[in-house]
Order: C-alpha cells, then sequence, then structure tokens
C-alpha cells in the first residue's frame, strides 16, 4: 500500500489519488472529506469529492446493514437444531473438526 | 467541502450505533441458563440472534441454502461452545466471530482458496471496477435504499463481497480481517475500495440488480 507520509497532497494528481484512496480511507477514520489535508484538493477536483462523498455514504450506510438484519431463516433451520439438539448430535462434533479454536473471546 | 456525491442514501444510519453490541433484554439470562442446559433458554438465544447470524451467513455466501445450513451449524456450535463463553466480549460479538470462521471453513473445504485473496478470488476484468470516477449523475440522488444496497452488495463478486461484509458491515478492522482470510492488510484495504467502488458502479445502475430471491425479508 501507499506511504502517505512524504505526499503533498494540495498538488497531488487525480491518478495519485486514486492511488492513495485505499489508505486515506483506511487510515482516516473512513472521514477523507473531512479532513483538512484534502480540502484545497477536493475543491479543486469535484469529481473525486463526489467519489469520495459517494464511498463514505456507502460505508456510512453500510453499518446500519448490520444494525437492521432484514434476512430470516425459514422455520426449518430451527426445527432441524432442536431436532439434533434432541437426539444429541448438538454436543458431539459432528463432522466438525477442527473448530476448537472458533469461539475464542 | 461543497461538492456532492452523486448517491444520496434516502435515510442515513446512525453511525454512532456501529460496532455498539448493547446488551439485549434476557440475554445474559438466557446465557446463564443455557449454560446449565436449559432449552428453553437456547432456544431464546436462537431467537434473539436467528436475524443477525442468518443474514451474516447469507451475505457471505450469497446463497439460502448454504446460508440455513450454515445458521444451523453455527447455532449447534454455539450449543457446544456456550460454556466456554466468559463475558469478555459481547455476547453477540463472539457469536458473530465463530459464524464467521465457521463460513469461512466451510468455503476453504469447498475448495475456494482465500490464502491468496488477490490471486484466487479477485474478480475478473469484466467484474472489476472500472478506474474512471464517472461523472456526477444529479438523476441518482435520493434514489438507493437499503433493498437496492443489499442487492447491489449481492451482487458483489465473492472476494469483494467478503471483505465488504466483514469490515463496513460487521465491523471487523483490516488486520482481524487479514488474519481470518490469511492474505496482507493491504490487500485487505485494496478489496475493500475495489469493493466500494463497484457498489457504487452498482448503485448508479439499480435497473441492472437482480432481485433477492427466495430470500424471507423481516418487516421492518
Amino acid at each position: 500500500m501507499s506511504d502517505l507520509t512524504n505526499i503533498n497532497f494540495d498538488t497531488m494528481t487525480v491518478a495519485e489519488f486514486e492511488t492513495y484512496l485505499p489508505d486515506l480511507f483506511a487510515t482516516g477514520g473512513g472521514k477523507v472529506s473531512e479532513d483538512p489535508r484534502f480540502a484545497k484538493f477536493l475543491a479543486a477536483n469535484p469529481d473525486c469529492a463526489a467519489l469520495v462523498s459517494d464511498l463514505e455514504t456507502i460505508a456510512e450506510y453500510a453499518q446500519s446493514m448490520f444494525e437492521e438484519p432484514v434476512h430470516e431463516p425459514s422455520d426449518t433451520v430451527w426445527s432441524n437444531i432442536a431436532t439434533k439438539l434432541k437426539e444429541g448430535i448438538g454436543g458431539e462434533e459432528d463432522g466438525l473438526n477442527g473448530t476448537e479454536n472458533l469461539a475464542t473471546e | 467541502m461543497g461538492t456532492q456525491g452523486v448517491i444520496t442514501m434516502q435515510q442515513k444510519p446512525n453511525s454512532g450505533l456501529f460496532k455498539r453490541n448493547p446488551p439485549i433484554a434476557g440475554e445474559a439470562d438466557a446465557i446463564e441458563r443455557a449454560k446449565n442446559g436449559d432449552p428453553d433458554a437456547f432456544s431464546k438465544l436462537y431467537a434473539l440472534h436467528k436475524r443477525r447470524v442468518y443474514t451474516l451467513c447469507l451475505r457471505m455466501l450469497g446463497n439460502v441454502s448454504e446460508a440455513e445450513d450454515m445458521t444451523q451449524e453455527a447455532f449447534l456450535h454455539l450449543f457446544r461452545k456456550l460454556g466456554s463463553f466468559r463475558g469478555e466480549s459481547a455476547f453477540s460479538t463472539w457469536l458473530h466471530r465463530l459464524t464467521v470462521n465457521l463460513v469461512l471453513m466451510h468455503l476453504r473445504k469447498k475448495g475456494l482458496q482465500l490464502v491468496s485473496l488477490e490471486e484466487t478470488i479477485n474478480p475478473s476484468e469484466e467484474d472489476a471496477p472500472k478506474r474512471d470516477f464517472g461523472s456526477r449523475d444529479p438523476q441518482l440522488a435520493g434514489s438507493v435504499d437499503r433493498v437496492t444496497l443489499e442487492r447491489a452488495v449481492a451482487s458483489l463478486p465473492p472476494g469483494y463481497r467478503m471483505v465488504f461484509v466483514l469490515h463496513d458491515v460487521e465491523g471487523f478492522e483490516h488486520n482481524e480481517i487479514a488474519t481470518m482470510l490469511e492474505c496482507s492488510t493491504g490487500n485487505s484495504k485494496s478489496q475493500l475500495h475495489k469493493a466500494r467502488l463497484k457498489l457504487r458502479e452498482l448503485l448508479r445502475q439499480p435497473e441492472k440488480l437482480t432481485p433477492l430471491e427466495g430470500l424471507k425479508e423481516v418487516a421492518l
């Protein structure tokens, strides 16, 4: 990934901006549009500003997908689970070898 | 910054909710009772978490049948491992991590090599996002809603979808994703960025998105 330490963000090209963007998002807390280092560049490049705005909107809205799960499993899923638990299968590894460390805190 | 992007969601989420898993009423009691073998308590835990676990599986797998199978496996695994939950993290965080690891193990068993994300599940040129920024299109403003975003995510190539769901939806950090997918953090960042670019493309042409067939959606 890019080394952002010695970059002049005011004079970078659009191509350079495109290259740096994944790291800018990753290191800037996801809010490139609010970072004063990029204000001049984004003001001079409205398409880049629009891109940043859209990507931030997508990332922001994705968060609500976690809060509001929209899908529900069919009733069969619980029926199968309940059956297996009654049969005592739920207490065995039933083919899930190597899963001992899946549930770590 | 005065320039507005072309995509304006109809209802902005409350970003302050992200990554927080507030205790659910009755959850702690149900956990303790389920640890002691109370079947009704385990049933309650299933009822409380089935939607999130299933939705996570579905978003990662993109397939209803596999998502239901993995939901079943996740809760059976939960039943086995519940005794090891010490409450050091939120229960839902713990359950989601367990589920993610089960799904990844399932994918590896299917032969999907996640070791080298870039080489093995990088999409074809056709599926990759376009390299141009595109122009601002005011016609799209306000046209994207939750269902459309859900469809767009489902339309992503598997590698992009996996990283997007793990990072932007589930809130895992790049270093955690890198560990889970056995790739570099740089790779995770790159895949996430490409995923968002691809989503932007898809959301600009929502009419081309296919409906989510066979899904039972919760009335919100």
